[in-house]
């Protein structure tokens, strides 16, 4: 984020469920009951989902954690968020061995075969959500920010 | 070092509080039940051959026998908090429940924001606050990382974060940080008596902001790292004395964890009887960092 943006902090604005929900749903199948005890804000092109609770009137920074977001007609979601809700996708799911799971913790593609809609992917190992991949052309792309890479094979513990 | 001498008459066997500050600081961090459980983790960890042992005061704390933690992937993938042990504290002081309302007043960078969410079980409502953007930013990201979802966060000077009520308020304040010299013993350079009086000004004014924050009837935990009683005792005695009677102290410790009672008196100042209900932790006490925990509660 760049510095300016704490001006803007008033335009998180109620977005509406059943509109995240069916996104959710068609891309990955999650079930849209999932979504049930959640609410969706958005500011600019970013959604973020929080506990269903009343918010009090206040300059809000950050409410809960960044969903998807949004440019022109598609939408990316977040690792995070795919980290909380991914556990429940039925499609456009990755599963990786070990080594390839490293390549993607360093934040790196890969060719890879899949059975998958080009686009963004669940990429999982071992059972665990790791984050969100972009697959297209037998490549997958890994969308992990920075922050939660792992980079240098010989020091990662998996 | 020098600095700390002035504690030699209230830290008990003082030349064992020394020989400890030159050992390293164990390595430890809470369990994110955010994420997984605690039979899941530690099978995690078994099987992965990690050396750890818990802790047997808190059963979410571990100690890590690992060299660099920050890049496990129980740590990335946020099914850990690498936190002091001494840290993990006042969150639990501060008992927030399911459905509560809690302000966590100065929160980054949120270790004790996000134990608190776990303890809400992503149920009510914390709003974080931090003045700092640059802290604003790791705040989020280890929210965000431990898959927080009723944490919402805003940048006030906590001394005038607008009125509301809250079933819970934690003042973690900012400190000289004298209990942080086994991670880092530079921080001893910088304090000094002003120090102390310039921040106990600004601790004053968050924990009154915060009494008048909080409910009747509701909690407020005021947590330091550091020994010095003006910014621990004198900043609660200050806020009692000026509250008349609308806040009184409640008993602060945490079992199976050895600590001492708040001080009294310090360099010929009386402070309420009630201070002894505060907490000191000494690093050769537990084998941790220093700190120091108040629990207020509001009539
Ligand atoms: C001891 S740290 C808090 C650590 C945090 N509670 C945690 O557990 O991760 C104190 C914080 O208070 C913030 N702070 C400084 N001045 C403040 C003010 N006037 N109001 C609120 N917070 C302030 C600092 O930027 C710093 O992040």
């Amino acid at each position: 984020m760049s510095p300016g943006w704490s001006k803007d902090r008033n335009a998180f604005e109620l977005e509406d469920r059943s509109k995240i929900a069916r996104l959710w749903q068609e891309r990955f199948g999650i079930p849209m009951q999932v979504f049930d005890c959640f609410c969706f804000y958005r500011r600019a092109q970013n959604v973020w989902a929080f506990s269903d609770m009343a918010l009090p009137k206040l300059r809000y920074e950050a409410i809960g954690l960044r969903m998807m977001n949004f440019k022109e007609e598609h939408w990316k979601p977040t690792s995070c968020a795919l980290q909380v809700f991914g556990r429940h996708a039925t499609k456009n799911v990755v599963h990786l061995p070990s080594e390839q799971s490293r390549i993607f913790f360093a934040g790196k593609s890969q060719v890879l075969e899949a059975k998958v809609e080009p686009g963004y992917v669940v990429v999982f190992y071992n059972g665990d959500v790791l984050g969100c991949g972009l697959y297209s052309h037998g490549t997958l792309v890994s969308q992990l920010p920075k922050e939660s890479r792992i980079i240098g094979d010989a020091e990662m513990d998996i | 070092m020098d600095h700390l001498e002035r504690y030699r008459s209230i830290i008990p066997d003082y030349d064992g509080f020394l020989d400890i500050l030159a050992m390293p600081l164990p390595t430890t961090a809470r369990i994110n039940t955010l994420k997984t459980d605690r039979s899941c983790l530690l099978d995690r960890l078994d099987r992965a051959y990690v050396a750890y042992t818990c802790l047997e005061w808190y059963p979410l704390g571990l100690r890590l026998g690992v060299e660099r933690p920050g890049k496990m992937i129980e740590h990335v993938l946020g099914h850990i908090h690498i936190q002091e042990e001494v840290s993990m504290i006042p969150s639990i002081v501060l008992d927030p429940r399911p459905g509560d309302r809690v302000l966590d007043l100065c929160g980054a960078p949120g270790s004790k924001t996000t134990q608190i969410s776990q303890a809400t079980e992503n149920r009510g409502l914390i709003i974080a606050n931090e003045p700092s953007l640059a802290r604003i930013t790791s705040l989020r990201s280890n929210c965000e990382r431990l898959g927080a979802v009723n944490v919402a966060i805003t940048r006030y000077d906590g001394r005038r974060f607008p009125q509301q009520q809250f079933d819970r308020v934690l003042v973690d304040a900012p400190c000289s940080s004298e209990g942080m010299a086994r991670k880092d013993p530079k921080v001893l350079g910088r304090c000094s008596l002003k120090r102390s009086f310039d921040l106990q000004v600004l601790q004053i004014g968050l924990l009154k902001r915060a009494v008048q924050l909080t409910r009747s009837g509701g909690i407020i935990v005021y947590s330091t790292c550091t020994y010095a009683p003006e910014e621990n005792e004198a900043v609660v005695d200050d806020v009692l004395r000026q509250s008349q009677d609308t806040v009184c102290l409640e008993k602060a410790s945490v079992q199976g964890l050895k600590g001492c009672s708040g001080l009294t008196e310090w360099n010929g100042t009386e402070f309420c009887d009630e201070l002894k209900h505060c907490v000191r932790y000494y690093p050769h006490q537990n084998d941790t960092g220093g700190f120091f925990v108040a629990r207020l509660v509001k009539r």
